[in-house]
């Protein structure tokens, strides 16, 4: 069931479409165009409500109702590109960039004009250089053709784009630490309220919009609505674009109609190509380190919004991570809070210490095989004492592996500390380590 | 506001819109713990201790209202996840719990969360005892720890941020109260976090580290001891300290203190809660500074001068030879040949008596200060128009118009630059006009700057657009020289003067609107503007009367005078001019530059000197003493110009006995006695009562001048308080300040000391339980202003291209900061000037530069600074290596600026 046209990830079907003028033969810069001379903003932000555009980063929240709740009469605006990247399992972005960055610009000029922000900044990781390079260049390229800079197109629309580094920080990709980032201070979230859309970016409206999603605005306003929401489902239209990591035979991205289900994405010789030797699916860990464990008992759940919350997991990011039969859980839980330990900002409490704490036992029961039956109880505790407790997601997304590997396989935990405690009848020795 | 009403734990509770959850439920008695959120600061939500369960009642979208039960109640809905109470404003019909299983566990798992990280090293923590980790411990924590020991963290430690505060990285809980008490409150953005999670850390960001005037209050908000002051590190356990409320004699603010004593030795200062003063917070030099108490060179004994050297020897034969020579000198050359000088941080009951006694001997010969020739005459302008009772400078915001001028608070009265800054934080209007940027500027909400030739012009075009405004000149009409003045002003156009400040006449018609308008006006006025003579600050005073607001609370003039008791000093008439509460004396007697050219010339022969020295500083007093017959000096230690005394009276510091005070409000405040005097040592109002008992036995008599007219039983006060109740008889304006009235602590009361409260607010003792003062009646309010407008301005001896200004450092060479960690703050003498200035005459930092004056020349090292205006020199006169006098013709002085060249 694969597409016959690609919305976002068109070089599969313009192999050559990162070249600008390869784009512009395509029709590429034409919604701009058009957008700028016969829309005002308000009909494009009217558009992208209609199409039923959900935020691709994570939440899935309606794009176009996210642009509604800029205060009217408050300039100026901005609007912030995240692509921020940092979830693991998750690099769509980066391909988007690499291979249609033209797109993405278009999206991010083109939302600007309905935001009505005259300057737009893309908010890049750190390591990202040479896709950062790569935009600067299609930026440039769009300043040449007079798309952007002063009275563009005559229109009276001016638009400057500007694309920042991060310094390295997974809590740069949250929304306000990502802007407290931008305004070159640490980065850490802020308290909200105020939300970005009323007290963003240098305390003015803001709207930050993923990658992905901004890539889809150029198609909604070049095909139109309909076309739009032919793809996908009623409450997730359009295409996602996955990013399938793991035991499969095919790891990649894969660009599917919401509601495929995940079978097809693992199994699908188009896609994933199955299984590695054939092993058992264990682990399904569908959008990002964030987002809830699911198992093979999950295949046939279409992937939306809808369906992988109703299964008690999240879209997320889109970052499928499929592990076999071979890999331990607690293990894979200790490597994923040690991501979100090394990740944690430091500014609130149950995150800062939580983190610390499950790793430091996570370590000693995996690690250094020095496990006990209180061990499980902490888990279960320190994981509960951080769940809906700490200031930002950062420390509600570690909380996911742990929870999950307890939930779903306890019986490898109390093997862990079964082995611990047969060896040799010896009592668990005090560790002293530096 | 409006109000509203929510309820918490069952308990139906009214606050003001706007009010988070923590506070109201302080308000319903109850309380939820706290780490982060400090109700002076910004809540930031970030500890996660106080999540609460929240609901609000439902609403029916389509018809939106709300939703009611069965029993016609509304249904609450509660949100999915606990709150922070801290950033969680209330609204009507809210629903809050805060005892529920789930937020004790949330409590709990905060609480266990934190002590992971935590040394546990409470035995040895100057922080345990008081400490909101620990009561929070008690109160809401797990009772024993799963975290295995060997996992914590370890940081080198302690950190030592600057000389003052030392941090304990293991210690820190990363609440961020020091770093958002150094932003909001203290506006010295020098500390930050560096790094992240767990190495996430309390980074100093200035050169020196922790620069800031205020930075031991950190130590007091640290919910944990991270934050230690050097100053009682590993000195003693909190629960061993008695704590004595004194009133800070440093500076005019007057902030109320505790000084927490162990055994009679004093082991720290700490700030004592006074809303209308201080609030909870003190200046650096008010916590470190006052080690002089326990200085090892005090003097514990009187001495006596016998065959050239000064010996012990007990009261009475001290007493003794005061007498006999004061009768002496008066029976042979009459009372003028008396003179005393007392310093301004002496209380007022000091101050009265000793002027008492020297006016009962037949001498008008009293001063305040040292004189020289930047002295000044005694501020009345600051007496007549303070603001009235009930002032409280921490309710005021919007609606309230500051004019801060020519002063420099920070440096002057540190605590004032928090209380205007905040008064600008909550919406008034501050103006702060001066020659030089000072800290308080950031705050302001316009800077006015002008050269100096433009600061009076400034006032008058104020005073002139406000004339043009207000026809309130009544009480004006009846003052001396108001005519003139006014006649004065009608000779030069608005613009003239708007063109000689750099303002534009509409500039300056918006400023006196806005000043006439206002709810409330203030002026506040430093040294710099004192500086340029009286026209400036008598252009002020008509300015306020103007407003017509004079005399009521939070109106009026603000005088930033040296020395902690200088309204005091001149209220209680030490000033040759007037006696008591600003009466006029029938005949003048000599200030204290004429007391050293009176001695010199042989007409004055016995001088007194309580608390202050001026031998230290000027050459003119240095040769006045040594021709004096007889000097008295009696002061905490052995002065320089003990050098010249016959007799040296050891007083008591404030630490040791009672009195009462007088701030730049007119505020009078009770300072009580912390431990024993030292030695021997007795308050200075207890010696000044001996010598006239001692005067009154002495058997000669008075001679030709008259028997001495004082008697023992006039002369028989047994405690402070009888000064204190004849001052509330006498003084005009002092009716009714008892002793007991300024103990009357207000409503609000204090936080107490230690757990429920303390665990809400802090750990620290900011106790008030011995009166916050009170403000005095205003003079001006019976419409008797008795004001004379001079309109002399600071002249010069001639013309020279530099203009040198004296510079108040609040570290200076005041003998108070012995033995302090203070004194490696104090800076080394120099001259400051501009880099355009040093540029044309190569000058560097550092170099050493002769300033030649009219009156002599001075060599100094120079520092560039670029706050300072080009053609002006700072001269931090205060320091002990600075002799301004020696080249100072006046309060103001023309010099020539020159690179020394060393070959």
């Amino acid at each position: 069931m694969g597409l016959t046209e690609h919305i976002v990830m068109r070089e599969l079907d313009i192999p050559d479409i990162s070249d600008f003028a390869v784009y512009r033969r395509h029709g590429g810069w034409e919604a701009y165009r058009y957008a700028l001379t016969e829309k005002t903003p308000a009909d494009i932000v009217q558009m992208v409500k209609d199409s039923g555009l959900r935020g691709r980063g994570g939440a899935g929240f309606p794009t176009g109702v996210k642009w509604g709740f800029l205060p009217k009469g408050v300039y100026p605006r901005y609007l912030l590109c995240n692509c921020d990247e940092s979830e693991p399992g998750t690099f769509n972005n980066h391909q988007i960039i690499d291979k249609n960055p033209h797109q993405l610009i278009e999206g991010v000029a083109l939302s600007a004009y309905a935001i009505e922000a005259n300057v737009a900044y893309i908010y890049m990781r750190g390591e990202f250089a040479a896709a950062a390079r790569t935009l600067e260049r299609a930026i440039a390229q769009a300043y040449e053709a007079g798309f952007l800079g002063k009275n563009i197109l005559g229109t009276g629309f001016d638009l400057d784009i500007y694309v920042h580094r991060g310094a390295g920080a997974y809590i740069c990709g949250e929304e306000t630490a990502l802007m407290e980032s931008l305004e070159g201070k640490i980065g850490q979230p802020r308290l909200k309220p105020p939300f970005p859309a009323v007290a963003g970016l240098y305390g003015k409206p803001t709207i930050i919009n993923n990658v992905e999603t901004l890539a889809n605005v150029p198609r909604i306003v070049e095909k139109g609505v309909a076309w739009y929401r032919s793809h996908g489902t009623e409450k997730s239209p359009g295409t996602k674009c996955f990013s399938l990591s793991g035991h499969v035979n095919r790891p990649g991205n894969y660009e599917l109609p919401f509601g495929v289900p995940l079978r097809e994405l693992i199994e699908s010789p188009e896609y994933g190509g199955g299984m590695k030797g054939g092993r058992p699916v264990k682990i399904i860990i569908p959008g990002g380190a964030s987002a809830p464990w699911l198992t093979a008992d999950h295949l046939d759940i279409p992937l939306d919004y809808e369906s992988l919350a109703a299964a008690g997991s999240m879209l997320g990011s889109g970052g499928v991570i499929v592990l076999n039969d071979t890999v331990s859980a607690p293990y894979v839980a200790y490597k994923m809070d040690e991501f979100f330990k090394h990740e944690s900002c430091g500014k609130c409490t149950p995150c800062r210490e939580g983190t610390h704490w499950l790793v430091r036992t996570l370590h000693r029961m995996v690690e250094e095989g020095h496990a006990t039956a209180a061990d499980i109880d902490t888990l279960h505790s320190i994981y509960r004492q951080m769940a809906g407790n700490c200031f930002c997601l950062l420390g509600e997304s570690a909380v996911m592996p742990i929870k999950s590997a307890l939930q779903l396989f306890p019986h490898e935990f109390e093997a862990l500390v079964k082995r611990s405690s047969s060896r040799n009848g010896h009592q668990i020795p005090l560790i002293v380590r530096h | 506001m409006s109000d509203v009403t929510l309820t918490i734990d069952g308990v139906q509770v009214t606050v003001p819109a706007g009010t988070n959850i923590v506070d109201a439920a302080r308000q319903a008695g109850i309380a939820i713990p706290v780490f982060c959120y400090h109700p002076r600061l910004k809540p930031v939500g970030m500890c996660r201790m106080c999540l609460v369960q929240v609901g609000t009642p439902k609403v029916d979208p389509a018809t939106r209202q709300p939703v009611l039960d069965a029993n016609g109640q509304p249904v609450i809905a509660m949100m999915p996840k606990l709150q922070t109470a801290c950033t969680t404003p209330v609204s009507p019909g809210m629903v809050v719990k805060t005892t529920t299983e789930e937020v004790r566990f949330a409590q709990r798992g905060i609480l266990e969360f934190l002590l992971t990280s935590h040394p546990l090293d409470c035995p040895v923590c100057d922080k345990g005892g008081e400490c909101p980790l620990q009561n929070l411990t008690m109160g809401w924590g797990p009772a024993v720890s799963r975290f295995d020991y060997n996992d914590k963290v370890h940081f080198e430690k302690p950190v030592k941020l600057g000389d003052l505060i030392y941090l304990d990285r293991e210690r820190c809980i990363l609440c961020g109260r020091c770093v958002r008490f150094q932003d909001e409150i203290a506006d010295d953005p020098v500390l930050g976090f560096d790094n992240r999670g767990r190495n996430w850390m309390i980074i100093s960001k200035s050169d020196p580290p922790f620069n800031s005037k205020f930075s031991g209050n950190t130590t007091d908000i640290c919910p944990v001891g991270a934050l230690t002051s050097s100053d009682f590190r590993f000195k003693a356990r909190v629960w061993e300290l008695q704590s004595k409320p004194v009133v800070c004699t440093l500076c005019p603010v007057g902030c109320n203190l505790t000084l927490d004593m162990r055994h009679d030795r004093l082991m720290r200062v700490m700030p004592r809660e006074n809303a209308a003063v201080n609030d909870i917070w003190i200046c650096d030099k008010g916590r470190y500074g006052h080690r002089f108490i326990e200085a090892p060179d005090r003097l514990t004994t009187p001495l006596v001068r016998r065959n050239g050297k000064l010996v012990p020897v007990s009261w009475d034969e001290a007493l003794e030879v005061v007498a006999d020579q004061l009768t002496l000198i008066r029976a042979r050359h009459g009372g003028q040949a008396l003179a005393g000088l007392a310093g301004p941080q002496l209380s007022n009951e000091d101050l009265y008596l000793f002027q008492k006694l020297l006016r009962e001997l037949g001498s008008e010969n009293i001063d305040t200060g040292i004189g020289g020739p930047a002295a000044l005459p005694p501020d009345e302008i600051g007496g007549w128009l303070a603001p009235g009772p009930n002032t409280d400078l921490s309710k005021l915001g919007s609606g309230t118009v500051v004019l801060v001028i020519g002063a420099d608070p920070e440096e002057e009265a540190p605590l004032y630059m928090l209380r205007l800054r905040g008064i600008a934080q909550r919406g008034g209007k501050l103006v702060v006009a001066g020659l030089r940027p000072t800290k308080l500027e950031r705050s302001a909400t316009q800077v006015v700057r002008y050269r100096p030739e433009g600061e009076l012009a400034f006032v008058q075009g104020l005073l002139k657009a406000a004339l043009e405004h207000s026809s309130r000149t009544a009480t004006l009409e009846r003052l001396a020289g108001w005519k003139e003045l006014r006649a004065a002003l009608e000779r030069v156009s608005l613009n003239n003067l708007a063109t000689a400040c750099g303002l534009t006449v509409d500039g300056l018609n918006q400023l006196a609107k806005d000043f006439l308008t206002a709810s409330q006006s203030l002026i506040v006025y430093g040294w710099e503007a004192r500086s340029a003579g009286p026209a400036l600050t008598e252009a002020l005073a008509a300015l306020m009367l103007l407003s017509g607001r004079t005399g009521t609370a939070n109106n009026g003039i603000i005088a930033l005078l040296p020395g902690g008791n200088s309204r005091g000093a001149i209220e209680m008439g030490v000033r040759p001019d007037a006696g008591p509460g600003y009466t006029p004396r029938k005949q003048r007697g000599l200030d204290a530059n004429g007391i050293w050219d009176a001695a010199r010339e042989g007409k004055v022969r016995a001088i007194w000197l309580a608390g202050v020295d001026p031998a230290a500083k000027l050459p003119v007093a240095r040769a006045a003493l040594e021709a004096a017959e007889f000097v008295i000096v009696q002061d905490l230690f052995l002065t320089a110009s003990a050098e010249y005394a016959d007799v040296v009276l050891p007083t008591a510091s404030v630490a040791e006995r009672e009195g009462t005070y007088t701030n730049a409000e007119r505020r009078v405040q009770r300072s009580r006695q912390a431990c024993a005097p030292v030695g021997e040592s007795r308050p200075d109002w207890q010696i000044v009562a001996a010598v006239a008992q001692a005067l009154a036995m002495v058997p000669i008599g008075g001679g030709r001048n008259g028997p001495i007219p004082v008697t023992t039983e006039a002369w028989s006060y047994m405690v402070a308080a009888d000064v204190g109740n004849e001052i509330a008889a006498q003084v005009p304006g002092y009716a009714g300040i008892t002793y007991a009235a300024l103990a009357a602590t207000g409503t609000g009361g204090s936080w107490g000391r230690q757990f429920d409260d303390a665990i809400y607010y802090d750990g620290t003792s900011y106790t008030n339980t011995e009166g916050v003062g009170l403000v005095l009646p205003a003079l001006a309010s019976k419409g008797t202003v008795n004001l004379t407008f001079t309109g002399k301005v600071t002249r010069f001896a001639d013309e020279r291209p530099m203009l040198l200004l004296e510079q108040v450092l609040a570290y200076d060479g005041d003998r108070h900061l012995r033995g302090s960690k203070l004194q490696s703050l104090i800076p080394r003498g120099y001259a400051a000037i501009s880099a355009d200035d040093a540029a044309k005459l190569n000058i560097h930092s550092g170099d050493r530069v002769r300033l030649i004056s009219a009156a002599g020349e001075m060599v100094i090292p120079a520092r560039v600074l670029a706050d300072v205006p080009n053609g002006i020199i700072l001269l931090p006169a205060g320091l002990a290596d600075v002799m301004a006098a020696e080249i100072e013709t006046g309060p103001r002085t023309r010099v020539n600026l020159a690179k020394v060249v060393t070959e």
